[in-house]
């Protein structure tokens, strides 16, 4: 299990050219991806290496901390 | 073996995907060829280049409905703008230029069209092609074949085959469906851009410029991009940088030795893309699949050219895949591995000796020696008397 924060991220979907980098640099398992060739935008990402980030050709991928899935805040079990 | 809708079902028509389908169909195998897209090629992530030779090898027609412009040669440039050139119009003139009876050392191609073109010939050698149709997954069955998941148009559909064909780019999903480990280091990920230009100057040359200062841990080129065009980009490795490859871009087209040539540049299009600097995958197959392309890090890790080694591993993997299937060969537990070896010997092993001599000089932490080794390379890499000039 990873110490990182899972994280959601965002795309600045007018700056983004859906190259796919974002993608071939992800570690996650198949399909966590967006239906225009990003990273997964939809649901969190517990690994958070932000690789994704950082391989930006035009630097447009941003994150915000999420709570830790498997246990949520009100103490009910995640999926 | 039990009756399949399709002996290769092809997920991702580019250059490689296509020539699977093109030369399996061709040999009589019942093939369908899978793309989401709605246009093949968009949103461009390639500066298009490939030689002559390459397409000439992989039995590609020459063709004015892809080709933007013949190029002739390479100019290298140092960090401070000193140049090798390879003009192959001076240097083997009986073979190479413009006049009649000689020919072009390579192409500048439209991937849009270049994409298209292919794909029309693997349809016309009898192949089906399904677009806006994504692969969603596969599993291998008891009986020796597989099924494929695909949602086409948002439905789904499931077809039965004999063999998958992994050819869905640099984002590839289909090595990760088998649990293959495909994805990139991030110091062997280059994040790239370029622009399409008005009013930048070339001369039939690939220019490639080195120096960590214009492009760290890759190089920037301009490119002859026809009708007058010309594209301008660059390549980053972003553990060599705290700024994007855009960033870098602006720096070189407003700062770089070049001084006055970009003044009068304007930008037609935004291109960018990963270029995987990698290694090849070190297991290309699993059951009832083979990857091909970007998809199995195809690409050349001095140049991150992917055209020519996709269109080759691509003919590779037919003309492997048609024996195999005619022989009733295995294709599951490790029976497809005579494919990674064929391509090994034809083309992967010198990919794998680019690769160490490619890390060798990044991983050279004197910054003055890395740019002057990169630079010795890539100017001997283009040369005539180069070992490697055919990749």
């Amino acid at each position: 299990m990873s110490k990182q924060q899972p994280v959601l991220f965002r795309i600045g979907w007018n700056a983004c050219i859906n190259c796919g980098a974002c993608v071939a640099i992800c570690p996650q398992e198949a399909g966590f991806v967006s239906p225009f060739d990003t990273i997964a935008v939809d649901r969190p990402c517990d690994i958070a290496c932000l690789l994704c980030e950082q391989i930006c050709p035009v630097d447009t991928i941003r994150h915000e901390t999420v709570p830790a899935q498997g246990v949520t805040p009100t103490g009910g079990a995640n999926r | 073996m039990p009756p399949v809708d399709f002996d290769v079902v092809i997920v991702g028509s580019g250059p490689a995907g296509s020539t699977v389908a093109r030369f399996s169909a061709e040999a009589g195998l019942k093939v369908l060829l899978v793309d989401k897209r709605q246009e093949l090629g968009a949103p461009v992530q390639c500066s298009g280049a490939i030689s002559h030779h390459a397409l000439a090898a992989a039995g590609i027609g020459i063709d004015a409905e892809y080709i933007h412009e013949a190029i002739y040669g390479f100019a290298i440039y140092d960090a401070e703008g000193r140049r090798t050139v390879h003009d192959y119009r001076v240097l083997k003139p009986e073979a190479y230029g413009e006049a009649a009876g000689k020919q072009p050392l390579g192409y500048v191609v439209d991937r849009r069209r270049f994409d298209r073109y292919l794909m029309t010939q693997a349809e016309r050698a009898g192949a089906e092609v399904w677009l806006k149709t994504e692969g969603l997954g596969y599993a291998p069955r008891p009986d020796g074949t597989c099924t494929v998941d695909l949602l086409r148009y948002a439905t789904p559909v499931t077809v039965t085959a004999r063999l998958l064909v992994g050819a869905d780019g640099i984002q590839s999903q289909v090595g990760k469906w088998a649990g293959l480990q495909t994805h990139i280091k991030i110091t062997e990920l280059a994040g790239c851009l370029q622009y399409i230009v008005d009013g930048v100057q070339t001369e039939g040359l690939l220019e490639i410029v080195t120096g960590h200062r214009w492009a760290p841990g890759g190089y920037a080129w301009v490119f002859p991009k026809g009708h007058g065009y010309a594209e301008v980009g660059l390549g980053v490795i972003a553990t060599m940088t705290n700024q994007p490859a855009r960033e870098h871009l602006e720096h070189f087209l407003r700062t770089s030795f070049f001084n006055g040539r970009f003044t009068d540049c304007r930008i037609l299009e935004v291109q960018g893309g990963g270029v995987p600097l990698a290694a090849p995958l070190r297991t290309q197959f699993a059951d009832n699949l083979l990857l091909v392309g970007d998809a199995a890090r195809h690409v050349n890790p001095i140049t991150g050219g992917g055209l020519h080694t996709a269109v080759a591993g691509g003919k590779i993997a037919a003309d492997f895949l048609v024996e195999h299937l005619g022989s009733d060969g295995p294709l599951q537990d490790g029976g497809l591995r005579g494919y990674q070896e064929r391509w090994l010997e034809e083309l992967g092993n010198k990919m794998w000796k680019l690769h160490g001599i490619k890390t060798d000089i990044f991983h050279d932490m004197d910054l003055e020696r890395r740019d002057r080794r990169l630079y010795d390379t890539m100017a001997d890499y283009f040369s005539p008397t180069s070992e490697y000039k055919k990749i």
